[in-house]
């Protein structure tokens, strides 16, 4: 049996609407900023709960656009997790400001009682990432934000549709960036990605910044940059935006069947799962888990045709670009540990039960034969 | 813009007969078509990024710029800002440029946190290169000349200067592809040339995309790693960068745009001719766009410089044709550019034109019939007013 990770080959029975919608597009030519964009904008901010939606490039301009409208730039610090995708801290340099790293917890998201510690004269922003699709302790991070008077970033772009206690993430801080990368539950053909808020000031902003800061085609306010959500994607956006909590479901669902087999004793000694909370929505971005010999149950399922990846194996401190910070290794213990058990199971929503089952069978043939 | 001519006219406008753009034509369908046919394909290998399609499309468009490396970015944009960056170009450095040119040639020098300076126009609307030395200073890394309108910039002028000052030489050709200086092509003269695909321009893709052109392998290579988070491979960051990829499905667009450049800009420069040769007559009530010996202009824009140009524009709009101003405030005297401490006569050329220029339609579907019309109406338009004109 065949498991693969990415679902897109899958992802539409029949994807003549979208071709047939893209002919319809073509005789409107309104290919930038157009009426599909609109729309998709507004589904966003409705489905988050936010008052503004703003359709960027990618998911990484999502988080860097928001950092430079919220003021944050040369000269200023902005935590983060060092267990996260490359994007988090490639947006914050974009911006001009340093990343700070904070260790990550036993639920895999930033160590939240090891924020204040790092907080400085020159912290500006906290950027919590909901890693995986798991949220992050928003309310302590808000509390903290609060009390230190810092401005508020969540990395969202794994975790469309999660929430804690009903509330969406990325609309407990300033700003929330997402992405809408084809390898995200609500994804379109190329990269693009979204921002919400709840500030009309910083949604006028973003919509100025992304566009060249054009009030009008002749008058520029700011100088901005070219970060545009093509309306070619708006088109397939639209279109996933009907099964995206369909979707959900179904990878929660099988996290769950992951989970409910692989907390049983007899794994106690090979395999740790991330700590879940239940009174938040975890969206399975990723299903991850700690497995002891790593390399060897990664082997085992690829050569038994599960395609396993790692999320990821060098953490952000340990990375050649991160070499002028100085960071050392042992410096994030758990992050660190993450780095070299984490194993990343294929858990999308194409996946049937047989193939769920197919895995879990796998794991448990490589412990316990 | 319709909007503002309609309140300062207080009359009813008609519907636009002759618009200034029209991008779904004939020829463009044939090249939706396959467009669509292989994105098909893409859909079915689900290669959204990168992948062979932009490689191909690299491959195809490099010989337009006349280089021998072909970097697809995000947006033109990008490929100004990522140019600068990958230069090496930075806070506390200088780049000169031109003032009358999209937001985007300051933006982007903004955005890598050096500073524009601002090189007066000559009257053929392109950076006078006898200004340019005077310009610079000790902080002077780099030149950005604008081909604007299509219409090279004096290249050899500005290869002297850039030789003798050792400074970086990046092209925008944002509107420019196809057009050559003495035989060489536009983005085949600095360290790199910056080129969009914006839908607007004579090569376009369904959304906004840019490619960066160069002669450099190591550069090459370089744009490519900035373009993508700075990843040597999946797992391993060498520095950190953004993302600024051109769409796997707008490649395929582009790979299918390319073979009809050179008609494109063959009608244009047929349209151009038939302008000239009408409205030449109507100096010194305007002037045609100035070229010289050597340029071969590709007329993504044909701007004329007219007296009473506010009234020569709702003068055509009112009779069905739309034109457009290609810019009515120079860059320098944006509120983006407040900082930088120009002032009004600071750039008198480009001041002056900015209140002439008109961009009249020139799109490659446009009838002669139709720039018989619009010639007939300029003509009109003088010959009616008053004797101040």
């Amino acid at each position: 049996m065949r498991v693969p990770f990415s679902f897109l080959t899958e992802q539409f029975a029949d994807p003549e609407p979208i071709f047939s919608a893209i002919r319809e597009f073509l005789k409107r030519c309104d290919f930038t900023l157009g009426e599909d964009v609109t729309e998709f904008e507004k589904k966003y901010a409705s489905y988050t709960g936010a008052k503004h939606a703003i359709g960027v490039g990618t998911g990484t301009d999502a988080l860097s656009l928001s950092l430079q409208c919220l003021g944050v730039g040369p000269g200023d610090e902005v935590i983060t997790a060092p267990n996260t995708f490359i994007a988090t801290v490639g947006a914050i340099v974009q911006a001009g400001a340093r990343p700070i790293f904070v260790d990550s917890g036993a639920d895999e998201n930033i160590d939240v009682s090891k924020i204040e510690a790092a907080i400085t004269s020159k912290t500006k922003a906290l950027m919590p990432v909901h890693w995986a699709g798991c949220p992050a302790d928003m309310e302590a991070i808000c509390a903290i934000a609060k009390r230190h008077g810092l401005l508020v970033v969540e990395d969202s772009c794994q975790a469309l549709g999660a929430r804690v206690k009903g509330k969406h993430v990325g609309t407990f801080g300033d700003a929330g960036g997402f992405s809408c990368h084809p390898l995200k539950p609500l994804h379109v053909w190329g990269d693009g990605g979204m921002i919400v808020t709840n500030s009309d000031k910083l949604a006028e902003k973003l919509r100025l910044f992304r566009n060249h800061g054009m009030q009008n085609r002749d008058v520029v306010a700011f100088y901005g940059v070219n970060s545009r959500f093509d309306n070619l994607h708006a088109i397939v956006g639209n279109y996933v935006f009907e099964t995206l909590d369909q979707t959900i479901d179904t990878r929660i669902s099988h996290a769950q069947t992951f989970d409910a087999s692989f907390s049983q004793s007899k794994f106690a000694k090979f395999i740790e799962l991330p700590k879940r909370n239940t009174e938040n929505k975890h969206v399975f971005h990723l299903y991850k888990f700690h497995a002891q010999n790593r390399e060897g149950l990664l082997k085992h399922l690829i050569d038994n045709g599960i395609e396993a990846k790692i999320h990821y194996p060098l953490p952000m401190h340990l990375q050649p670009a991160a070499k002028q910070w100085n960071y050392k290794e042992g410096q994030f213990p758990v992050t660190e540990a993450e780095s070299k058990m984490t194993i990343t199971l294929p858990c999308h929503q194409y996946l049937s039960k047989d193939q769920i089952q197919y895995t879990i069978e796998q794991v448990t043939k490589f412990y316990l034969r | 813009m319709q909007h503002e001519l309609h309140e300062n006219t207080h009359t009813p406008l008609p519907p636009v007969r002759i618009p200034f753009v029209q991008l779904a034509t004939a020829t463009k369908e044939k090249a939706a078509d396959a467009a669509l046919k292989q994105m098909k394909e893409i859909y079915l290998k689900s290669e959204f990024i990168l992948g062979q399609a932009v490689e191909e499309f690299e491959k195809r468009y490099a010989p337009l710029t006349g280089c021998q490396y072909a970097v697809a970015v995000n947006s033109g944009t990008d490929a100004l800002y990522l140019s600068l960056r990958a230069l090496g170009i930075g806070p506390g450095d200088e780049v000169i440029t031109a003032s009358n040119s999209f937001i985007a040639t300051a933006a982007a020098i903004s955005l890598v946190g050096a500073t524009p300076v601002f090189v007066d126009c000559g009257w053929d609307y392109n950076i006078n290169p006898h200004l340019i030395e005077s310009a610079i200073t000790r902080r002077t890394k780099a030149i950005m000349p604008v081909h604007l309108t299509g219409l090279p910039c004096r290249m050899n002028e500005i290869l002297a200067i850039v030789d003798r000052h050792d400074l970086s030489l990046i092209e925008d050709s944002a509107q420019a592809v196809g057009s050559t200086f003495n035989g060489q092509k536009v983005g085949s003269f600095g360290d790199t040339g910056c080129f969009s695909l914006h839908p607007l321009k004579n090569l376009h893709v369904w959304g906004d995309g840019g490619v960066i052109s160069t002669h450099c392998e190591d550069l090459a290579r370089e744009l490519k790693q900035q373009r993508n988070h700075g990843l040597k491979n999946r797992d391993e960051v060498e520095y950190f960068s953004y993302n600024s990829r051109l769409d796997t499905l707008q490649a395929v667009v582009g790979i299918e745009a390319i073979p009809l450049l050179e008609d494109t800009i063959t009608l244009r420069r047929k349209n151009a001719a038939q302008y000239d040769a009408r409205l030449k007559k109507l100096a010194p009530h305007l002037s045609i766009p100035q070229t010289f010996e050597g340029a071969f202009h590709s007329y993504h824009l044909y701007v004329i410089a007219a007296n009473d140009r506010d009234a020569l524009q709702v003068f055509l709009r009112q009779n069905g044709v739309e034109t457009k101003i290609h810019y009515p405030i120079p860059i320098h005297l944006q509120k983006a550019a407040e900082g930088l401490g120009y002032l009004p006569g600071s750039l008198p050329v480009t001041e002056a034109l900015s209140k002439r220029i008109l961009s009249l339609p020139i799109r490659e579907s446009l009838k002669e019939t139709e720039i018989d019309e619009i010639c007939d109406l300029i003509g009109h338009f003088y010959a009616s007013a008053s004797p101040s004109h």
